[in-house]
């Protein structure tokens, strides 16, 4: 049998779980993009329907594999979704322990996504400078759950483990270095005229569009919209130590840059204040096997914005029905309305953008539209001319 | 949202409220989901849609659309026979919902009237066996699908 070369992807026939890698085909006039066509589920592994046919527990390990980057935001999602459906106090000590560590991730994976800018745009020692920085991060990861990706730290009733000794003067000390270094890389992104000339004033999009599309999370703040799940609906411990939400009336990429330093620096704030905070106490209890009859709604802020699970239990040991709803799948929209207008070389700082995942600028389709000529463009390829061209101008 | 701020738009629409601890829940007839959508976007501050979800009921198909604001989600609720699963789209008045449906209409089979991507594949992929059920159905077996794909 032949496969087009889609269909020879890793495919589970089963439900949609990491919605990340995106393909778009382009449709220009000369150079300018003049519509968008997403398509999606290139990597569509069948988690949710695989979560059907395991338990409660098991679930956690599934479901933090739908992202490497912001894994720990899925499980905390599942599992306090779970929690609502089953009439346990979770200790506070282990609430504290989980935005503790969301914090870290937020700040990993915004370090991830500003380096990764830099090498679209073609600043290759911002990348190296920023993910340098990143292991710091992960290193703290590390030491608190014994992973760096796949933490598998929450689980149902709590925590796995409490923080290790002498691990909070550590982590202060690497937030004030952390701290100091988006400062730094705040004025560097301002000024450097690369940074400048490829993000100011690209992939614009205002709060009219932002609410008819529903972005998610720094896309719709960078329109002005104050909202964040952590603020609005808090769960973990921010009621106690909440975010100051970050937001820019600019909506263009530049204003991402900013925003989401700020939200760096913001995240840094936090963790320090979650150590001052954090009670003593039991870091988790004991949680049933089976989890009662019902249905709960639940969602957290990712660092790419809401993410969205709905469970249901009919009363057994794996649940009837997991829903999950990815920030980046909230946001593809959005992303293609950021590309219209804009030069074919603006496409992989404006894709980027949006945060998404790494695979999406493997797979870009260009239709000539005067020419009715269509050829794919690899993710090299397409830095380079992008590159290129913002050199000849 | 409080039932009370609902109860006009359910008594124009015609269906029932029941207000949860975080979730009110509107549940309508199919043909009125349109309407109540629309009704609860233009509620004041109401305009985001979280997702939809679409669940396997057994003889039935139930399709959720979360509204989130604050501390509380409204759900608007249907339910869709699995012989006849057609849905008219709110594409047209909730844009965002456009790719929400179009994952339905792949996983479960269910056409939405009026989305752009009424008879495209989204997720799936192109060799999906058309006489294979949506892979989320209950009574979709993962092995057989591969099988017939050649995957396995």
């Amino acid at each position: 049998m032949q496969y087009s070369p889609e269909g020879m992807m890793p495919f589970g026939p089963v439900h949609p779980s990491l919605k990340e890698p995106e393909y778009f085909k382009l449709f220009l006039e000369g150079e300018k993009i003049v519509a968008v066509e997403p398509r999606i589920g290139y990597v569509h592994r069948g988690i949710e329907r695989a979560a059907q046919e395991r338990t409660w527990v098991k679930n956690i390990y599934l479901f933090e594999r739908i992202c490497g980057i912001c894994s720990f935001h899925h499980s905390i999602a599942y599992t306090e979704g779970v929690e609502e459906l089953a009439p346990f106090e979770i200790p506070k000590r282990a609430k504290y322990l989980r935005e503790l560590v969301a914090e870290l991730e937020r700040i990993h994976s915004h370090l991830l996504w500003l380096g990764l800018l830099g090498h679209w745009a073609g600043f290759d020692t911002l990348f190296m400078w920023i993910w340098k920085d990143r292991e710091h991060i992960l290193d703290i990861e590390e030491a608190i759950s014994g992973n760096r990706v796949n933490k598998s730290y929450t689980t149902l009733g709590g925590v796995r483990n409490d923080l290790p000794d002498g691990l909070a003067d550590r982590i202060r000390t690497e937030m004030a270095y952390i701290e100091k270094r988006a400062v730094y890389y705040k004025g560097l992104v301002q000024s450097e005229e690369t940074i400048v000339a490829r993000t100011k004033g690209r992939g614009r999009i205002n709060q009219e569009l932002a609410r008819k599309l529903c972005p998610v999370g720094p896309l719709l703040r960078s329109t002005g919209i104050a909202r964040d799940v952590r603020a609005e609906d808090p769960y973990a411990s921010y009621g106690d130590v909440p975010p100051v939400v970050q937001t820019s009336n600019a909506g263009d990429i530049a204003s991402l840059l900013t925003l989401r330093l700020n939200e760096i620096t913001d995240s840094c704030r936090m963790v320090k204040e979650t150590l001052e905070k954090m009670p003593s106490g039991p870091y988790r209890v004991n949680f049933p096997r089976s989890v009662p009859a019902g249905e709960a709604t639940f969602h957290v802020e990712a660092p790419r914005g809401e993410l969205f699970y709905f469970v249901k239990s009919s009363g057994g040991s794996v649940p009837e029905r997991v829903k999950v709803r990815t920030s980046t799948l909230a946001n593809i929209l959005t992303a293609t309305e950021m590309l219209k207008g804009h030069v074919l070389a603006d496409v992989p700082v404006v894709l980027t953008g949006m945060d998404p995942c790494f695979g999406c600028m493997d797979r870009i389709s260009v239709v000539d539209v005067d020419k009715s000529k269509e050829w794919t463009i690899g993710g090299e390829a397409l830095r380079r001319y992008g590159i290129d061209y913002y050199r000849r101008k | 949202m409080s039932s009370e701020e609902l109860a006009p738009l359910v008594s124009r629409l015609g269906g029932t409220i029941n207000a949860g601890p975080k979730t009110t829940v509107l549940t309508v007839p199919p043909d009125r989901v349109v309407d109540a959508c629309k009704g609860v976007s233009s509620l004041p501050g109401w305009y985001h849609l979280s997702t939809i979800t679409g669940m396997d009921l057994g003889q039935d198909i139930a399709i959720l659309y979360h509204f989130w604001q604050g501390k509380r989600f409204v759900q608007v609720r249907t339910q869709i026979p699995k012989s006849a699963p057609r849905l008219p789209s709110i594409s047209g008045a909730l844009a965002a919902g456009t790719l929400y449906e179009a994952e339905i209409q792949d996983l479960l089979g269910v056409a939405f009237e009026g989305n752009p991507f009424l008879g495209k594949k989204l997720l799936l992929p192109d060799v999906y066996p058309p006489d294979a059920p949506p892979p989320l159905r209950k009574e979709a077996d993962p092995h057989k699908i591969k099988k017939m794909m050649e995957l396995e």
